[in-house]
């Protein structure tokens, strides 16, 4: 056989079968950033992040993983405790309603704010809205995940 | 040069002495703080290795074909290594700047662009002639300018987006830019193939098609993320489906009405199909609610059918796919041919630089490095090479999708997966059009077909990509209260 083709055949096969070798590198990085994502503890279906505070706790910066039910208010009880004075002790709820996220504030002394609005009662909030409960401003946002 | 120097401030009298703007560089520079991407790297050196061995496949096989038998010298490669130096480039300034951006995207389409560039290598240079300054450039340095540009379109976009506000504000004004675009296009539009689809600007000629679908997508992300909680409780029912309010389903309409029109006034049917595909997906990933997808589906059949009857360039297209041997040598050619083309490619394919036969003295294929470079691939590097194509178009899906995933509010996520999703809905839909899946409808291969307007456009989305998977952009603004 001419080795000329020969050679040809092999540069050919080398190629296509570099392509393949870019493609199981590339596949095995996926599958372990996605294994990690999948380890990360963070369950949480999104996240409340503390952008300003007046008061001890919650302090700035801290983030609150939230389950599909949330509570917020001065009672230890609550799934979030403000500790303000302007908060009453049952002061809202957070909740995941199949599709979409509901804030519902629960007759409290001095209300519940989204986006710098009082709320009554039920109000849909999505990801990026700010909320503010006595003297303690969240951000509501998407689960790292 | 002002001397600039802050009152009541101590400081060392050197540095009070140095100039503001000098101070100010230097501080930026200070801030800077490199990162190592090994991964991408790694990936980049591999992505390297595979074009020069295509770029020796190539070369063996044309000096084949021109009787000669060196194996081992690469085909011209000055082309090749300008344009691996400016991947290597764009990675460099990622690392410089210490990005913490994906890592898997760049080397992904760098792989894809260097593909493209040894596809139009290979191919007559005769099929695109540009004339500037004194000298006429063929096909594959046109090409290979393009490509640079759509990487230095990929990085500035990568390092300088740092926020996404100048986006997601002014959503209704980029809208009127996106229609602006097209009815500049459907006003002075030049026809190709029975298409208005360029814009002719002096010596330059574009696509504006090509750059609607990135803002169609900015828009729509803006849109969605801002009206998801509205449209996401529904109240109308209609049989078994729920719906939300009429004033909710205007968008969708005027969707609807704008595809159409692209379809009556450009007759370029693959436009109109991405763009009804994309809002579709973008509506359904914004609310998950399939009533959304019936309900557009329904408008599209509908659609697709009143096209059908009224417009003859529509018909011509589902006649041609459902059988192209009818008219194979007039309407169906190019199908017909590209059907052939993979055929001769069968599983290993007939090797870089050894397809297309010529029929008469002529390529068999007279679209083939824009519309038809799947085609050309298919044959060259056959079924095994098209699959691995495909799968790098999945790759790309994939990071998109993790991006959307991770971010960090509803605008960014949307805006990521509508980014993706263009891309890869246009790959499927003229690689599925060269295969005869679905009728042909003439829009590029992002990153492999040729074209200036395709490649900026496809680079403008990896560079916003890349900027949104940045965990290092600054958090997005609280919304605005919403007016009631």
């Amino acid at each position: 056989m001419d080795p000329y083709v020969v050679a040809i055949w092999i540069v050919r096969i080398a190629f296509l079968a570099g392509l393949y070798l870019f493609m199981f590198g590339v596949t095995r990085l996926l599958l372990r950033d996605l294994r990690a994502a999948a380890r990360d503890p963070g369950g949480a279906l999104a996240r409340l992040v503390v952008i300003g505070s007046e008061v001890a706790e919650p302090p700035r910066g801290t983030v609150f993983g939230l389950d599909a039910v949330a509570t917020i208010g001065r009672d230890v009880n609550n799934s979030i405790v403000v500790e303000d004075e302007f908060a009453s002790a049952e002061h809202a709820t957070l909740t995941f309603r199949g599709r979409a996220w509901y804030v519902q504030d629960l007759a409290s002394t001095n209300g519940t704010f989204v986006n710098g609005q009082r709320i009554e009662g039920l109000s849909a909030v999505t990801y990026g809205d700010e909320l503010q409960v006595g003297q303690v401003r969240f951000r509501f946002e998407r689960s790292r995940r | 040069m002002t001397s600039a120097v802050e009152p009541g401030r101590p400081g060392h009298p050197a540095l009070e002495a140095a100039p503001a703007t000098g101070r100010a560089i230097g501080r930026a520079i200070r801030r800077v703080r490199p990162r190592a991407r090994r991964r991408e790297s790694g990936l980049l050196i591999l992505v390297g290795l595979i074009l020069l061995l295509g770029s020796i496949s190539l070369g063996a096989t044309q000096r084949e074909s021109a009787g000669q038998k060196v194996a081992w010298l690469p085909s011209d490669t000055s082309q090749l290594l300008v344009y691996l130096g400016a991947l290597l480039a764009a990675h460099l300034a990622l690392v410089v700047t210490g990005r913490r951006a994906d890592q898997i995207l760049l080397p992904t389409v760098g792989l894809l662009g260097g593909i493209s560039l040894l596809l139009m290598e290979r191919l007559p240079q005769s099929l695109v002639s540009q004339s500037l300054l004194g000298r006429t450039f063929g096909l594959a340095s046109i090409q290979l300018g393009w490509l640079l540009l759509s990487l230095a379109v990929i990085t500035i976009a990568a390092i300088t987006v740092r926020s996404d506000a100048w986006l997601r504000r002014y959503k209704y004004t980029w809208a009127a830019v996106g229609i602006g675009l097209l009815l500049l296009t459907f006003l002075f539009g030049s026809e190709v193939n029975g298409a208005l689809l360029t814009i002719q600007v002096g010596p330059f000629s574009g696509q504006p098609t090509e750059l609607i679908k990135v803002i169609l997508v900015i828009f729509l992300a803006g849109y969605l993320s801002e009206f998801r909680p509205l449209l996401v409780e529904a109240s109308m029912r209609l049989g078994p489906l729920r719906l939300p309010p009429v004033p909710y389903l205007l968008p969708m309409l005027a969707m609807w009405a704008i595809a159409l029109g692209i379809v009556v006034v450009q007759r370029d049917l693959g436009a109109a199909l991405l763009f009804f595909a994309v809002f579709l997906a973008l509506m359904y990933i914004a609310t998950a609610r399939l009533s959304y997808v019936i309900l557009g589906l329904v408008m599209f059949v509908v659609g697709s059918f009143i096209a059908y009857q009224l417009f003859s360039t529509v018909r011509d297209r589902v006649d041609i796919w459902i059988n192209p041997f009818s008219d194979a040598s007039g309407k169906g050619y190019q199908v017909v041919q590209s059907l052939y083309a993979f055929g001769r490619g069968g599983i290993m394919g007939t090797g870089l630089g050894a397809g297309l036969p010529l029929v008469g003295g002529r390529l068999p294929i007279p679209a083939i490095h824009t519309d038809f470079p799947f085609a050309a691939l298919g044959e060259e590097l056959g079924l095994i090479g098209v699959v691995a194509i495909l799968g790098l178009y999945l790759v790309l899906i994939e990071r998109g999708l993790r991006i959307a995933a991770m971010a960090a509010d509803d605008f960014r996520s949307l805006l990521a997966a509508g980014l993706t999703l263009v891309v890869g809905v246009q790959a499927f839909i003229i690689a599925a059009g060269n295969l005869k899946l679905i009728p042909l409808t003439g829009v590029t291969l992002p990153f492999i077909s040729y074209g200036g307007s395709s490649l900026l456009a496809n680079g403008v989305v990896v560079g916003l990509l890349l900027a949104l998977s940045d965990r290092g952009v600054e958090p997005p603004p609280p919304r605005r209260a919403r007016a009631r």
